[in-house]
């Protein structure tokens, strides 16, 4: 019983170790594209550029999926988690936001309502016209 | 002295995230989002300590910078269900698009009736994409990138919350259209809220937040000269 939880324990380090190897390769990925884009003079964010180079190199099975699946997914599944330090970026405006936060709140509320109910509702009309709606 | 604090910052703003997560996972309710509580709690913290935003970012940014591996790995289920993404391209791109630019009519009009300057309205304009995209369109029309960072999250927080009451309101049954509601309406944040419905709204989220980016930068900078005219 005690070998089985030591087997297990390793297998869980093995993991976090791999999946922080995982990480470095995709941000790796990422720096590549800045490095591309800054080159080639495309307006487009480097990490974008890096995504469309793996999903480039996997379907041509040029990079094995088990390489960076591990890693790749933790960092999917914590997504909300890197983007907090943007969020705490909110006390620097405090008093812009407290002067215009009422006006700004209704705008992004009646705009982000607006972007939803259109593209929501054109997929949702096409898939039904389409008869391919699942 | 400051890497002290900003090593503090990364440590408790990982505890804060785990236990908001953890409370969020048996409070299923919108205003638990680990989005909302985690920074509330680390705001309130650090103005009762008086420690500055600078001293928290240094630490802070260790976690933003994760960011961008984690676009990059938005290639994986892309990848997992391309046959998908081929059988359903047309609807993306096309609602996409019309997503995209109900965006910008409706930012720059708002935006004009409440008497912004056209600075705050063009901050306001990339605010439903990707906060890399978001800031660097910003930075070519002429807004305030920063003031814009703080525009996508309150986006993103309230596509979070309000994402699923509209879902439910439009009593929207395909997987697709629900995807590209959270994914062209509350970017990174939207996208997490559908995988969390299902591992196809996520991707198609995913797909729906990347054309939006690219929607964005090749269309602002045609059509918002054009909307401030009016």
């Amino acid at each position: 019983m005690k070998k089985v939880l030591k087997i297990t324990k390793m297998f869980k380090l093995r993991r976090i170790f791999l999946a922080l190897i995982q990480i470095g390769i995709l941000y790796i990925f990422s720096l590549v594209g800045s490095f591309l884009g800054k080159v080639l003079h495309l307006n487009f964010p480097g990490s974008l550029i890096g995504m469309g180079i793996l999903f480039i190199l996997l379907r041509l099975g040029i990079f094995p999926y088990n390489w960076v699946v591990i890693g790749g997914n933790w960092l999917l599944a914590e997504l909300l988690l890197f983007f907090i330090p943007s969020v705490v970026a909110i006390m620097q405006y405090m008093q812009f936001l407290h002067r215009e936060g009422l006006d700004l709140f209704l705008i992004i509320l009646i705009s982000t309502v607006t972007v939803m109910v259109s593209s929501g509702l054109t997929a949702e009309m096409i898939t039904r016209k389409g008869g391919k709606a699942l | 002295m400051s890497e002290f604090v900003g090593f503090i910052s990364v440590v408790l703003t990982i505890i804060f995230y785990y236990c908001s997560k953890a409370l969020y996972g048996r409070i299923r309710f919108v205003l638990f989002s680990p989005l909302l509580i985690a920074p509330a709690a680390l705001v309130i913290g650090l103005l009762t300590l008086h420690i500055s935003y600078s001293s928290y970012i240094i630490g802070g940014k260790w976690l933003s910078i994760l960011l961008q591996p984690a676009i990059v790995a938005f290639a994986l289920p892309l990848y997992k269900h391309y046959e998908l993404l081929k059988k359903y391209f047309p609807e993306i791109i096309l609602s996409v698009l019309v997503g995209t630019l109900s965006a910008f009519l409706s930012s720059a009009l708002l935006g004009l009736g409440a008497n912004f300057e056209p600075q705050i309205i063009l901050s306001l304009a990339p605010r439903s994409v990707t906060t890399p995209i978001a800031i660097d369109v910003s930075n070519n029309l002429g807004g305030i990138p920063s003031l814009t960072a703080v525009f996508v999250i309150f986006t993103g927080l309230m596509g979070l919350v309000i994402g699923p009451l509209v879902i439910r309101f439009l009593h929207l049954r395909s997987p697709i259209a629900k995807g590209v509601l959270l994914g062209t309406g509350a970017h990174g944040c939207g996208t997490s809220a559908a995988l969390s419905l299902g591992s196809l709204e996520g991707t198609i989220a995913s797909l729906a937040m990347i054309f939006a980016g690219l929607a964005t930068i090749v269309l602002a900078p045609v059509i918002f000269p054009l909307l401030l005219r009016l």
